[in-house]
């Protein structure tokens, strides 16, 4: 069989499976369930088949054809593509299969699982496409269903409003992201992406344009609103809204790592200022989030303010090493873009891939604790779980150790390739990086300390018991992907051209790097548990800094001054807008112009009489006319 | 002998014959035939000046008017008799339902 084949069989799946629950099995969920983790496993199997047996290729059939532009749906497969699929396809299958524990008893189960299935089609088609106009369409599917899955609790009105603001939030990056697209192809004629990175293959010397700068920030902006980088971060902790499966794979392992994905596939186009740019606003990003995350009460809110911390990581990678890469050149553009993975791309996707285990490892375990708890979702209600739920609590555990970077587990080795770029690009952004790795140790455990140990604060966590293997298998082989997917051997060589490019930094830097992680890392854990202790009953931060507590609990006011602007500034803007728009446009030129048609009608209708003789005079009238026009008189 | 010129002055004879008496008659039906009478005008003009060009494309145009006014006269006609059918009157100052 052609490769491609197996690139639309594994669109395919999913939109079939979409299709028929949307269309045959609305009201039966069981039904819809099983199709979609059917869905779900035919992902699977198909993308390992494309992973090791199918050779990277690229695929493209002509799609729109007009004067000078030419559109083209295809695939393209190489080591970047293969990695993520491997991400998509096998988290995306594990949450289908704990979705059947969690969503168990909802009514609207089949709407969910159509949901996911149409999401899976939308996020496993980005990965696959190549170019960026695909791209783009696939990127605007999932910010569909994103918002279709976040609103998933109808009758919730602050999940209405949570995935009106992820939509609106993103179409605000997304807009940037479509003009970036645009000058692409006026730049360049073609947004095929092999063709784009040949052009900057041939001629280096375009790294150096200011065009060239405006495409990459511009398409950087659709990253800032998918992955949640500072300022358009506010929707992803709202999105939580959405059932916790939703939030493991939309929201913290996939979709929004396909911002980075993003990323790694156009670095090639990314100029020395570009890089500047998105490696601050990945550093910034990392900081803000983990300050925020200390001083929130919800599981899940915390968990999405560490993912959001986290992709700021991923960003700032990318960033710092690409920079590396840019130094290491010597200012020698010559192989900027014959170089197909940088250290920065390879930390980056490193990074997505182990977060993406643990991460999803965290909200599915965290799903389990508040499936268990009859959805209480405020950590200072729990407490005491750890008797309750060994097998969640133990892999939450490994989790939290994972992310925060605890050695030998998956977190530990992808942050310290990230810190290795930092420290090769940017020394003060390896510092607050390494302080960055302090806050997340920080503020996972006390999550950890509240929800797990000392006494239960409330009934509901009283009465909680283990949920069932549906839930408890996915968990455990999240775990165990979360303790090897560090280790570099874990990878099959047909991913090696991003594996095999990860930075590893020569002993004296490697000892610099270890140390910082490793001090930042323990300082965390005991800080925290010294700070909290084993099961406070009330946040101590609160009552030993009142101020900062709020500051952070506020999200430094982000959401208030977003408010403040849409309420203050841009409705009054509309309203001016309206007005004008209103007397100007609607009333003299649209009303306007209908009135004097009107008139002119009203004028000629006096000429018809109903005699044909006058007809016929006014025949000749518009013959001399005609005549008289013409010259011939 | 006869030549172009006088071909012409009947035909725009004809011709005026015809368009004043659209103009000027009442008679739905006498109208009707002062439009043939145009017709036929303009094909003696036609058939003359093909004669003295020596081509046969102005017969060609004769031919195509006469099958056209044929089925012009045969619709015309039957209009007029439901008209009259309706309206027991062909007289055109009366026929004036155009208007408004």
């Amino acid at each position: 069989m052609n490769p491609e084949t197996y690139a639309y069989a594994l669109l395919a799946f999913p939109l079939l499976s979409a299709t028929a629950i949307a269309f045959c099995f609305r009201r039966s969920g069981a039904v819809a369930s099983g199709v979609s983790v059917g869905a779900a496993a035919l992902i699977l199997a198909t993308a390992l088949h494309i992973i090791f047996k199918v050779e990277n290729f690229e695929y493209s059939v002509s799609w729109i054809e007009m004067g000078s532009l030419n559109v083209d749906f295809g695939f393209l497969i190489d080591d970047l593509a293969k990695l993520m699929l491997f991400v998509v396809a096998f988290v995306g299958f594990l949450v289908h299969v704990f979705s059947l524990g969690y969503m168990k008893d909802d009514p609207n189960k089949a709407r969910f699982f159509g949901g996911l299935s149409i999401f899976m089609f939308s996020m496993l088609g980005i990965v696959v496409a190549n170019s960026l106009v695909t791209l783009f369409i696939f990127w605007e599917l999932v910010g569909f269903s994103s918002y279709m899955l976040i609103g998933f609790y109808l009758d919730k009105p602050s999940a209405a409003a949570a995935s009106k603001k992820a939509f609106i939030t993103n179409r605000v990056g997304d807009f940037g992201m479509l003009i970036g697209i645009i000058m692409a192809f006026s730049m360049f004629g073609s947004l095929n992406l092999t063709d784009l990175s040949d052009a900057f293959g041939k001629d280096a010397s375009l790294l150096e344009t200011a065009g060239v700068t405006a495409i990459g920030l511009l398409l950087f902006c659709g990253t800032v609103g998918k992955s949640g980088q500072l300022p358009l971060h506010v929707w992803l902790p709202d999105a939580m809204e959405g059932p916790t499966p939703v939030s493991a794979l939309i929201h913290a392992a996939t979709m929004v790592a396909a911002g980075v994905f993003l990323l790694c596939r156009t670095g090639f186009l990314m100029t020395f200022d570009a890089l500047t740019v998105i490696t601050w606003v990945g550093v910034a990003t990392a900081l803000f989030a983990g300050f925020t995350a200390v001083a929130q009460r919800d599981i899940k809110k915390i968990l999405a303010y560490s993912t959001v911390s986290q992709l700021g990581y991923m960003v700032a990678a990318f960033g710092l090493g690409s920079l590396a890469a840019f130094h290491g050149n010597g200012g020698d553009h010559a192989h900027m873009g014959e170089a197909v993975v940088t250290g920065g791309v390879a930390a980056a996707m490193f990074h997505l891939t182990t977060h993406a285990f643990f991460k999803a490892l965290l909200f599915l375990g965290s799903g389990s604790v508040i499936h268990a708890c009859h959805h209480e979702q405020d950590i200072f209600k729990m407490g005491g779980l750890k008797s309750k739920m060994r097998i969640t609590f133990w892999m939450f555990t490994i989790a939290v150790l994972a992310l925060t970077g605890f050695p030998m587990l998956a977190g530990f080795f992808s942050k310290d390739a990230i810190l290795a770029v930092a420290l090769e690009a940017n020394s003060a952004a390896f510092y607050l990086l390494v302080f960055g790795a302090f806050l997340t140790a920080f503020y996972m455990t006390r999550l950890w300390i509240i929800a797990f140990l000392g006494e239960p604060k409330s009934e509901n966590a009283e009465h909680a018991h283990e949920n069932g293997p549906v839930m408890t298998v996915p968990l455990i082989i999240l775990a165990v992907l979360s303790v090897i997917g560090g280790y570099v051997g874990f990878y099959p060589e047909v991913v090696g051209g991003v594996i095999n490019a990860i930075p590893h930094p020569d002993s004296a830097a490697h000892t610099t790097i270890l140390i910082a992680s490793l001090v930042a890392v323990f300082a965390g854990y005991g800080i925290s548990y010294f700070f909290y202790g084993a099961g406070a009953k009330e946040d101590r931060l609160e009552s030993a800094a009142k101020p900062l507590h709020t500051l952070l609990a506020e999200k430094f006011y982000f959401d208030h001054a977003y408010d403040w602007y849409v309420a203050k500034v841009q409705q009054r803007v509309a309203s001016i807008l309206h007005f004008t728009e209103q007397i100007a446009l609607a009333g003299l030129i649209i009303r306007g112009m209908a009135g004097f048609a009107g008139l002119i009608g009203i004028g000629l209708k006096a000429l018809h009489v109903g005699n044909i003789h006058v007809y016929v005079y006014w025949f000749i009238g518009g013959l001399a006319l005609l005549w008289a026009l013409t010259g011939i008189f | 002998m006869i030549a172009l010129e006088h071909y012409i002055a009947v035909s725009s004879l004809l011709f005026s014959i015809g368009f004043l008496g659209v103009l000027f008659r009442k008679n739905t039906l006498v109208m009707y035939m002062c439009l043939e009478l145009m017709l036929n005008a303009c094909n003696l003009g036609l058939i003359a000046f093909s004669r003295f060009h020596g081509g046969m494309s102005g017969n060609l145009f004769v031919f195509f008017i006469i099958t056209v006014a044929a089925a012009e006269v045969a619709v015309g006609l039957a209009i007029i008799v439901a008209l009259f059918r309706k309206r027991q009157t062909v007289e055109v100052e009366e026929l004036n339902a155009l208007k408004d």
